[in-house]
């Protein structure tokens, strides 16, 4: 840069002083300015005088003649772009999209660069005259000689898409090239990248994957298929993200999704051995998961899945709950259910993202076939009996919560949640007087959690039933600080003062007790009347039970557990050596079913037989004659001697709770009717029923005959009045 | 520190300046620095030894240098303005420039940047702010175009008709209305080149397919799907208000005038975006009542919303004479030839007006040649227009919070709000007035 400068300078103010006068000043202008082209072109710019060259373009635009600058442009751009085109044009084979790409980035560097000698005319001449500024003429100058050149258009096409499907087939390509050439396509417009690529990239693929869905679809099992069309759908998520527009995602993953998911859904779910419901039955999480997120893609993928899991859900449910095998035990029978309800509960939340709709699904499934077996109530109840009693023993804490919380979720499920009620009530009660109850907390955690599920209505009586308990260690200590010194070494008596109403009523008549007891039972009657005023005490000889000390043969002496009824049987034999079935009736007044069980207990279970019948049998004859057997031995001091009791209810009994559970429900049902009756005055019949089944939802399923009966009955009291005019309405009198 | 090493040293005109590549990399890359110092082409700013020769004129080039190293902008007196513009140009640095003279438009900071006197004969009809900071201004049948660095332009006219109204399409396009002239086919609509002022379109009006002479009247556009709408006059069937889609420049519909309504000599036209609708505004004088109409296009059968103060009784001061609709307030504001604000409520058709009287006594205090007072919208502040002054208004209840005055040049007779300043129009002296908020202060 010594003299070269100097000398262009000084031409240059040649030019200057010749402007007016020289007509050929534009030609000489532009001459200067397509040689300084040419040479960009020919990567030969560093000889190049930017300042000279912006000063000669700034002069041509101030001088009025852009129009011939801007043409000029436009003709020299396009002769350099048809000899780059012949170029690549002649690029053999794999070669061609180097060229291409090489030719691209020479062009785009040349651009950049006439741009800049062009700045003022793009600036000022450019937006006046409405014409393409330089940048995107070029572009465009591109577009119509290189892309869109008859030898180069699907030439580039096909290398592109032949690249991108040998790919697919597991070879390993340039991806740089390609990101370069279709950033290339993209830098020309949407419209070229979508008219000139994508288009047909979507069509070949829809090809390429119907094809290939039909092959493995015939060969592959349902979580081979599924493995196949994650991994197809990454990889095309993962090309977009190395060379495409973004914008392709979506239309891609819709074509994989199309052609490999929605086209195969249903014989994929359903496919024999290997479908949807064979990977609930052997929990493949892994595969289960993998179809929720396929399946989660297309339209109404997830919907099936659910639809095939809940049917499936049913059926098997169903054939649950009415195994009359599995009714047999209880415990078993809930036991089941709830595996049931863990495996599926850890197939959504680990399977199908915890998703809200499946859960719903799971639990309407649950609610529907634990409800086809009407005794599921009470085996709930059973159930937690059973835990309760002797199931949760050395147990920690929180996995007494977890069980509790788990049987709440069936309870959840029930319909007729007044039938629970009343056999939790009953269970209760003998856990309670038996002592049996393992666990306070645990008994009273349900019932907290049975309140805040019911309401405080559900569980008051239940409440009852613990406050009587407590009460009655109170007045008991009362009785003995009273009157312990005048019973003196006589039989101790426990006394359970239990609130009629709270404690599910056995009306059965009290038995004869042995005299020693019940002069002793007269005494705390007048010590408990004395205390307090005003109350009824009857004596529930059915519930209790009784400690002995018995002598066998002299020798073997034994502490005997016993119930009441039994104490009061074995007591006759401190006078006798033989009694009849007849006599013992007669002397203690037992009710005959409850004896008959009582006797066989006390003589035919082996190892308990502290009695000796005649005639051995199993079955009690009203002719039979009981006499101690002397010869009874055990290893144990201490000799528990149950009663033969059905745990489940028999036939008769279940009838009868029915009965009560009916009836308990009348009242519930015409209060929800006045309540209702009393906020709206005016209802027709259908409204009424719809809304009383509503409200009492909670509790029980209102049989809608029941209701029209309670209706009835609340007309004939006057609670109630038909309108006149139209019969089905109904109005209520205040 | 030893040498600095992004000095860099030009020589402009036969005169040295130093600087650094950071204070010349504020200009930009499009700017003729950015150009020049990209790698592409391979020139090192800060190659000690050699000096960038530039033929420019190195007063300028002082001015602009100081421009980018402290953002501010300082004109000796020796140096004319036209001259730094001219020579921003050069350098790429005219948007530098213009950021340095004035900054985002507010009603209630403005000040009086300059005024500048038209050369043309009579009354100024109107003025038209342009989108980056020029206006052109509409007298009889001419109109003058000025840039944002208050250059003259060509004027422009479209057959030596009287122009009723203009409106800039964009940056460098504006579409004038004038009168026709019966018999020919002159007036109309033209579409011109801001720069050089020529006529590159002329919008054409059929009414049963065959092309019709007309007079246009006031303009508007909506941007959003590029339409222009015009009232226009023609046969005595003809009048109503046309539209054309600003690409093609076809009309693609036209809403005739219905029987005792006022389209066709309409004085405003607005777009609402919100509404979808056009308002519609004939006021006196041009009418002897007052018609404010909103037209949805896709149901021509009827007016969605209109006022008249027909059958008002007659002298009532309360003349409307100029209307605005607010699309955010969901109203009318109209005011009348003592500045009262009224308002109406634009989501029920038939509401009463309530006005806001300012309880100034202006009867006894008019000058000899009042204008009618006009109303302009801006970034939800309310501007109006009263004799020499244009009051701001601002906040919900329209408060009245600054007056623009200069005392030269007399009533006011339009004004105009664009590319963040403010022109007024004068009707006396043929002057307009530029009002712009000044840069912020750098401390």
């Amino acid at each position: 840069m010594s003299s070269g400068p100097k000398k262009r300078n000084f031409q240059i103010e040649a030019f200057k002083h010749k402007v007016v006068v020289d007509p050929k000043y534009a030609e000489k202008t532009w001459k200067v300015l397509e040689d300084a082209i040419r040479e960009i072109y020919n990567h030969n710019a560093s000889g190049l005088s930017f300042e000279e060259l912006y000063r000669n373009a700034y002069n041509m635009v101030l001088h009025k003649f852009g129009e011939r600058l801007y043409s000029g442009l436009v003709s020299t751009m396009t002769l350099h772009l048809q000899s780059m085109s012949k170029s690549i044009e002649a690029a053999q084979g794999a070669s061609f999209l180097d060229e291409l790409n090489t030719k691209w980035n020479d062009h785009n560097k040349a651009l950049q660069m006439i741009r800049d000698i062009l700045m003022y005319m793009d600036r000022t001449f450019i937006p006046s005259t409405h014409k393409t500024p330089v940048h995107e003429l070029g572009l465009n100058l591109w577009r119509d000689n290189v892309i869109h050149n008859s030898n180069i258009q699907s030439r580039l096409l096909n290398t592109i898409l032949e690249l991108i499907q040998r790919e697919r087939t597991g070879e390993v390509i340039n991806r740089g090239l390609m990101r370069n050439i279709i950033k290339m396509l993209m830098d020309l417009g949407p419209s070229v990248y979508q008219e000139d690529f994508e288009k047909s990239f979507l069509q070949v693929s829809a090809d390429f994957y119907r094809a290939e869905s039909q092959e493995y679809i015939e060969c592959c099992d349902c979580a081979d298929y599924l493995k196949k069309a994650e991994r197809r759908l990454n990889e095309e998520i993962d090309r977009v993200s190395h060379y495409l527009d973004t914008k392709t995602e979506t239309k891609i993953t819709n074509v994989v999704e199309k052609e490999m998911i929605a086209n195969h859904k249903l014989r994929l779910i359903h496919m024999e051995n290997s479908g949807l419901v064979k990977m609930l039955l052997d929990d493949k999480f892994e595969d289960l998961a993998r179809m929720y997120n396929l399946f989660h893609r297309v339209s109404i993928g997830l919907s099936t899945i659910r639809d095939v899991m809940t049917s499936h859900i049913r059926d098997t449910g169903k054939q649950l709950v009415t195994d009359p095998e599995k009714s047999k035990n209880p415990v078993e029978f809930v036991e089941t259910l709830l595996e049931k309800r863990d495996k599926y509960d850890k197939i959504i939340s680990s399977a199908f993202s915890n998703d809200k709709t499946f859960q719903n699904a799971l639990s309407s499934s649950f609610e529907y076939f634990i409800n086809l077996n009407p005794r599921s109530p009470e085996y709930i109840s059973l159930f937690v009996d059973d835990k309760l009693r002797k199931g949760l023993k050395g147990v920690k804490d929180d996995d007494v919560e977890l069980i509790l919380d788990k049987v709440m979720i069936l309870f959840r499920y029930l319909q007729e949640k007044d039938v629970f009620e009343k056999y939790y009530k009953q269970h209760l009660a003998k856990r309670l007087l038996s002592g049996k109850t393992v666990s306070d907390d645990a008994e009273r955690s349900l019932i907290v959690k049975l309140k805040t599920e019911c309401g405080y209505q559900f569980t008051s009586k239940l409440e009852g039933m613990f406050t009587d308990m407590k009460t009655s260690q109170d007045t008991m200590q009362g009785f003995y600080a009273a009157c312990g010194a005048e019973l003196g070494n006589g039989p101790t008596l426990v006394v359970q003062v239990l609130t009629t109403g709270s404690w599910p009523t056995q009306s059965t008549n009290t038995c004869n007790l042995p005299v020693e007891l019940s002069t002793l039972c007269e005494k705390f009657r007048s010590y408990y009347l004395g205390t307090h005023t005003g109350r009824r005490l009857t004596w529930q000889t059915n519930m209790g039970t009784a400690d002995l000390r018995a002598t066998f043969g002299e020798v073997h002496k034994y502490e005997l557990n016993v119930s009441t009824y039994q104490m009061c049987v074995l007591m006759l034999f401190n006078n006798t050596e033989h009694l009849s079935y007849k006599e013992i009736e007669q002397a203690t007044e037992i009710p005959s079913s409850d004896l008959k069980r009582c006797l066989q207990s006390l003589a035919c279970v082996k190892g308990k037989n502290v009695l000796r019948k005649e005639p051995m049998s199993k079955d009690i004859g009203e002719d039979d004659v009981f006499s101690v057997n002397d010869s009874f031995t055990s290893k144990l001091r201490k000799v528990k001697i149950g009663t033969v009791v059905a745990q489940k209810e028999s036939e008769p009994e279940k009838q009868e709770t029915r009965q009560r559970v009916e009836e308990d429900r009348k009242p519930q049902i015409e209060a929800a009717i006045v309540r209702i009756m009393k906020s709206r005055r005016v209802l027709d019949h259908n409204n009424i029923i719809a809304e009383v089944t509503k409200q009492l939802q909670s509790r029980f399923l209102a049989n809608p005959g029941e209701i029209k009966k309670r209706i009835e009955s609340l007309i004939e009291r006057d609670f109630l009045e038909r309108d006149n005019e139209d019969r089905r309405l109904y109005r209520y009198l205040a | 520190m030893g040498v600095q090493k992004d000095r860099v040293k030009f020589n402009v005109g036969g005169r040295r300046f130093e600087t650094t590549a950071t204070t010349l990399a504020i200009a930009g890359r499009n700017s003729l620095f950015g150009a020049m110092f990209d790698e592409n082409w391979d020139m090192d700013p800060t190659a000690a030894a050699d000096e960038h020769f530039i033929d420019r004129n190195p007063d300028c080039f002082a001015v602009l240098l100081d421009l980018l190293r402290t953002g501010e902008l300082y004109i000796p007196p020796n140096i004319p303005e036209r001259l730094l513009h001219r020579e921003a140009l050069f350098y790429g640095l005219s948007d530098h420039l213009r950021a340095a003279k004035w900054g985002p438009f507010d009603g209630n900071t403005l000040r009086l940047s300059r005024s500048i006197p038209g050369r043309a004969p009579g009354d100024g009809t109107a003025i038209r702010a342009g989108p980056d900071g020029g206006c052109c201004v509409a007298h009889g049948s001419m109109v003058h175009v000025y840039d944002w660095a208050m250059e003259e332009h060509p004027p422009m006219n479209l057959d030596y008709q009287r122009v009723n109204d203009a409106v800039w399409v964009d940056s460098n396009s504006i579409v004038l209305s004038a009168c026709e002239r019966l018999g020919r086919d002159d007036g109309g609509m033209g579409l011109f080149n801001a720069s050089t002022s020529e006529l590159k379109y002329r919008f054409h009006v059929t009414h049963d397919d065959q092309v019709k002479s007309f007079t246009g009247g006031a303009l508007s556009l909506n941007y959003s799907d590029y339409r222009l709408f015009a009232s226009c006059r023609g046969r005595s069937n003809e009048y109503g208000v046309g539209v054309w889609d600003q690409v093609t420049g076809k009309q693609v519909d036209f809403f005739y005038e219905p029987p005792g309504w006022s389209l066709g000599e309409a004085d405003k036209l607005q777009w609402l975006h919100g509404a979808n609708c056009l308002m519609v505004a004939t006021l006196f004088p041009r009418k002897d009542n007052c018609y404010i109409s909103l037209l949805d296009f896709r149901d021509k059968e009827r007016m969605v919303w209109a006022w008249s103060d027909a059958g008002a009784p007659v002298g009532d001061e309360r003349r409307v004479r100029d209307a605005i609709a607010m699309e955010e307030c969901g109203s009318i504001c109209v005011v009348n030839e003592y500045e009262d604000l009224g308002f109406m409520d634009l989501r029920r058709s038939g509401g009463a007006m309530r006005w806001r009287s300012r309880s100034r006594l202006m009867k006894g205090k008019m000058p000899d040649e009042p204008c009618y007072p006009k109303l302009a919208l801006h970034q939800g502040q309310l501007f109006s227009s009263m004799n020499d002054t244009i009051s701001v208004f601002c906040g919900p209840d329209w408060v009245l919070t600054s007056r623009l005055r200069n005392g030269y040049g007399g009533s006011i007779c339009d004004f105009s709000i664009g590319g963040d300043r403010l022109f007024a129009l004068h009707s006396e002296e043929n002057v307009f007035d530029v009002w712009e908020t000044r840069p912020p202060p750098f401390m």
